[in-house]
């Protein structure tokens, strides 16, 4: 689904994009549209784009086309999704010992929209760092 | 910074765009291994990037020229080649440049730091508004560092902790028992008693001294500061200790304010002394005593003529202060008769007190006040004489005095002396009275003198009233002047009094002096009032109980004589008399009375009875009963036929009573008390027929008389025909309706056939016909079971108005659950509502048994002989056996409370 969203295909627009939203959370998934855990988790950014487009707005980046980000956000991973509010990276507490970014495709939309919402809600208060509503620690999956 | 585009999807980066260096974007190291450890671009890409944007800049350089400004042309001549002279110029300019800068370097540089400091000191930079903290910040230790709290977001904590505050959940009960044994812990004051000590322990008695060394530390910092510096003198910090604890902070405040005010007063108008007072009581009242006495000196500066303020300085100062004080004052006020009560009173020898007191009434000779307290100081009533007429001489318009004076000298001087104070004071009946005193002191007659102070007093202005005359009367009464009392009742109780009223308004007044103890005056009105009116029976019997309650039995007896010479036929009067020989053991004395009674009233039945009894309780059976075959010819009465019968039958003579009966029988057919007399005598024989027969005429003769259905009803059931007696007991409720006795009997004799449920309905119905039967109320409770008892006992009370059957009931209950001391509360209460109840009588003595002592038996007996109770179920039923005849009422006490049933009934 990854082409019903917006693509921004330099480092400008990225910047501009981060820097252009004053009321919303900026969502950022860096990724290529052909790797199939991009494709999953552009699937699930596309089903809540319109449900959380209140207060989040979704952009794709293709790592390869923009690669100027890739060392300073450390985009090694086929997917990664990050947070950005009034210019500023909010990072999120998943419990899996990475609390930059989310790099992996989540598998459900309300799942999601928590992650989205907690990020609005703390970054509204100022806060650089919440704590996501599920633990997606590893030691629950075994 | 860039500002934000908003479209800009879709467009090119601009030329030489750095991602993220724009944006201040900062990256992150998380995973050395998998990438270079650093933030943002590098510095070799921003080199790489500018080198690129010159080299681009370079390459259409001539877009830039065209837009050089023509005035400001750089390169004009830099085509051509620079040669040694173009040097050498340029040389020379910079050498110019140089030597006018040189030239105004001093000034510039003046200029240019006095312009910046302008501008510093405008707005200073951060950096050096804080430049004094942060040198002081190469102190703080590393650990310090560490410790800094974090700021954090705490606005939405205090706003949850907030409304923690106000939410409240009921306590869970496992707390309450917890707290309860915590504090039972702690509030046992003793630390070292307990082997370990709770940890959470409170000692109350720490917080509480704690508490008070506080607030005793803030009242002295108060103190201080309201006064500005410290005061603490001894005697005022040992006063000020005992205030400490009652001042609360508002009452501090409120000595503040007054504190305000009572200068204002004292600065505004310094003479008024009244000011100067009421600041110094608030000082003293504050616990400054210091500050009071200060204020106070002030005070009698300002308005040394104000005798009161020279007395508030003598009590608010210690004795020899006070001394000093008072001799100042008498200075300036030498007038002032309480300053010199007030020294006299403050030296403790006597004789100190009398050279001031003399002292005084030489400033003040006029003034009773200090010759009283000469007078009183002196201990030899020479000196005393002396002084009292010299006093009287000063000031002779004192009655107290020249009566003082009188009482102190002999019989002939004292006449003088008041006689000398009634040519000074001829409206004074004080004086009059003292006459009247001292003359009966010295055994005169008084009478006439009375007579004539009255006239002489009557035709004054000042005349006394006829009750103010007897209040006198009363006074001198109690002073034991009774003839003058006695003197000055028959002078005056007939002034001004209408001829009708004369009788009502004397017993009115022998009432209210006999209400006031005074019963020397009640009796001379009662014997003025028998001169005035001798045959009026009613005055002499007053006057005779009077002496019964308050006088001696001479002084009765001999009432008594002169009583029944004036009103022989008073039948009351000769009973008294009779019954006062006889109570004083003068039984002949008794009989020549009751003989002079009969010349007097020879068909006066009470009068033959009061005979018979007398004989017959002395143990004169003879002449007993000759006085009664006397008496049934002279005074023939149902009365007399009935004693006749029952001393007959108490002597055994059971045939002459039967005979007695059958005449008096003939002659008064309604007596019922001869029909029962005669039942009863008969039913004792075991003459059942006959005694049936004696009760049916007798029921047609006296169908109204209930106890006669009630013993005729026990006869037939006692002879087994219980339903004879239901029967009877029907009808003679019909011709009786609403008679709560009979109504007692139906449920009896239920009870007795052991029909207790029959027993209960019939009570129902007798309450509903006698809903108010006090008897029938406390049967009824005793019907119930022991439980419901109690609430039908309240019933009982308030439908029965309190009567004394059901107030003896409760008094049962109540002893029966053991409560002793309602129980006898109770019975005291029956005591008080009705005292001619024996069977009240009998059940508190028999409770006493059980649970009082001697000193309350013989306390109650004694009540009981002087209640003369003669009702009462059991107590009738002992009281007029023929065994217990003539037994006094102490042991028919005994005797009814050992005939009572058990008092638990199940």
């Amino acid at each position: 689904m990854s082409y019903f969203l917006p693509h921004l295909t330099n480092g400008w627009q990225v910047d501009q994009a981060i820097l252009s939203e004053e009321d919303r959370v900026v969502i950022l998934r860096f990724g290529t549209d052909w790797d199939p855990t991009c494709m999953q988790m552009d699937e699930l950014l596309y089903s809540v784009a319109e449900k959380i487009k209140n207060f989040a707005v979704i952009y794709l980046v293709d790592i390869t086309e923009v690669p100027d980000f890739n060392k300073m956000y450390e985009l090694y991973d086929p997917c990664t999704t990050m947070f950005f509010f009034r210019n500023k990276h909010i990072m999120v507490d998943l419990g899996t010992g990475n609390n930059n970014k989310i790099n992996w495709a989540l598998d459900s939309k309300q799942e999601l929209i928590d992650i989205v919402e907690t990020v609005f809600r703390g970054a509204r208060k100022g806060r650089g760092l919440v704590v996501s509503p599920k633990d997606y620690s590893t030691k629950y999956k075994y | 910074m860039f500002g934000a585009t908003k479209d800009f999807l879709g467009k090119p980066a601009p030329p030489g765009y750095i991602a993220g260096l724009g944006r201040g974007a900062t990256g992150f190291t998380t995973r050395s291994d998998i990438g270079p450890a650093r933030e943002g671009p590098t510095e070799a890409d921003i080199a790489k990037l500018q080198e690129q944007a010159r080299r681009k800049a370079a390459e259409d350089g001539d877009d830039d020229e065209r837009f050089q400004d023509p005035d400001n042309e750089t390169g004009l001549f830099n085509t051509a080649p620079y040669e040694a002279d173009d040097e050498e110029a340029d040389q020379i300019y910079d050498a110019i440049d140089a030597k006018l800068d040189e030239r105004r370097k001093a000034r510039r540089e003046a200029r240019e730091k006095e312009e910046a400091e302008r501008i510093n000191k405008e707005r200073p930079r951060i950096q050096d508004q804080f430049a004094d903290l942060k040198r002081g910040l190469n102190t703080v230790s590393m650990e310090e560092w560490e410790n800094l709290p974090d700021v954090g977001n705490i606005a939405g904590k205090n706003r949850k902790k907030a409304n923690l505050r106000d939410k409240f959940a009921p306590v869970p009960d496992s707390l309450l028992p917890r707290a309860q044994e915590e504090m039972a812990t702690s509030l046992d004051a003793q630390p070292n008693g307990l082997a370990t000590p709770a940890p959470s322990m409170t000692n109350f008695r720490e917080i509480g001294e704690a508490n008070k060394s506080v607030l005793g530390l803030r009242l002295d910092r108060m103190a201080d500061s309201a006064s500005g510096q410290t005061t603490i003198d001894p005697k005022g910090y040992l006063t000020g200790l005992n205030s400490v604890v009652v001042k609360s902070e508002a009452e501090i405040g409120d000595l503040k304010r007054a504190r305000l005010l009572l200068k204002s007063v004292i600065t505004t108008n310094p003479k008024h002394a009244p000011g100067w007072i009421a600041a110094a009581r608030l000082e003293e009242h504050a616990g400054k005593l210091t500050d009071a006495r200060q204020i106070i000196d002030k005070g009698c500066q300002e308005c040394p003529k104000a005798e009161d303020i020279w007395l508030e300085a003598a009590r608010l100062n210690n004795t020899d202060n006070a001394k000093k004080i008072l001799a100042n004052a008498v200075k300036q006020v030498p007038q002032s008769v309480k300053i010199w009560v007030q020294a006299a009173q403050l030296e403790t020898v006597p004789k100190a007190k009398k050279t001031v007191i003399r002292r005084a009434l030489d400033y003040v000779p006029n003034s009773i006040k200090l010759w009283k307290t000469a007078i009183e100081l002196e201990d030899d009533p020479n000196n005393a004489r002396i002084l009292l007429a010299r006093a009287v001489e000063l000031v002779p318009l004192s009655v107290e005095l020249w009566i003082a004076l009188a009482r102190l000298e002999t019989y002939q001087n004292a006449q003088k002396v008041l006689n000398k104070a009634r040519e000074h004071i001829p409206t004074s009946h004080e004086i009059w009275i003292a006459a009247f005193c001292l003359q009966e002191a010295n055994g005169k007659p008084v009478e006439r003198l009375v007579v004539g102070a009255v006239k002489t007093l009557s035709m004054k202005e000042s005349a006394l009233s006829r009750d103010q005359w007897l209040d006198e009367a009363e006074k001198c009464e109690k002073n034991g002047f009774i003839n003058t009392c006695q003197a000055i009742v028959g002078a005056t109780i007939s002034m001004g009094i209408e001829e009708a009223d004369l009788k009502s308004t004397w017993m009115d007044d022998a009432d209210g002096a006999i209400g006031r103890q005074s019963f020397g005056t009640a009796r001379a009105i009662y014997a003025h009032a028998l001169k005035t009116f001798p045959a009026k029976k009613s005055i002499w019997r007053r006057a005779a109980l009077l002496e019964k309650a308050h006088g001696t039995r001479e002084s009765l007896e001999e009432l008594l004589v002169r009583a029944v010479k004036f009103c022989p036929h008073a039948e009351f009067l000769w009973l008294m008399g009779a019954k006062e020989k006889w109570i004083g053991g003068d039984v002949p004395g008794a009989r020549v009375v009751l003989g002079a009674a009969f010349e007097a009233n020879p068909n006066s039945e009470a009068i033959w009875l009061a005979a018979v009894k007398l004989e017959a309780e002395n143990g004169e059976h003879g002449r007993a009963e000759k006085l009664l075959s006397q008496a049934r010819e002279k005074a023939d009465t149902m009365k007399v036929w009935m004693k006749s019968t029952v001393l007959e039958r108490q002597l055994g003579k059971i045939p002459e009573a039967l005979e007695l009966l059958d005449q008096g029988l003939v002659k008064y057919p309604t007596a019922d008390k001869l029909w029962m007399i005669r039942g009863q005598i008969l039913t004792d024989r075991g003459d059942n027929q006959k005694a049936r027969e004696n009760y049916i005429k007798a029921v047609k003769f006296c169908p109204k008389s209930v106890p006669l259905w009630i013993l005729y009803s026990r006869l037939e059931e006692r002879a087994g025909l219980q339903t004879k007696a239901r029967a009877l007991l029907d009808r003679a409720r019909l011709l009786n309706p609403k008679t709560p006795e009979l109504w007692l009997e139906s449920v009896r004799i239920e009870l007795r056939g052991n029909n207790a449920n029959f027993a209960k309905t019939q009570m129902a119905k007798a309450l509903q016909e006698c809903p108010s039967s006090g008897l029938l109320w406390s049967e009824s409770v005793w019907l119930e079971t022991r439980a419901q008892r109690k609430g039908k006992i309240v019933d009982a009370l308030k439908k029965s108005e309190n009567s004394v059957h059901v107030i003896v009931t409760a008094a049962r209950l109540f002893w029966s659950d053991r409560q002793v001391e309602k129980a006898r509360s109770w019975f005291l209460k029956a005591e008080k509502s009705d005292s001619d109840h024996g069977d009240a009588w009998a059940w508190h003595y028999k409770f006493e048994v059980e649970h009082g002592d001697e000193a309350r038996k013989r306390d109650l007996a004694m009540r009981c002989k002087a209640a003369e109770p003669r009702h009462g179920e059991y107590w009738q039923a002992v009281a007029k056996d023929q065994k217990t005849a003539g037994k006094p009422l102490d042991e028919i006490l005994i005797l009814v409370a050992a005939s009572l049933p058990s008092n638990v009934v199940a």
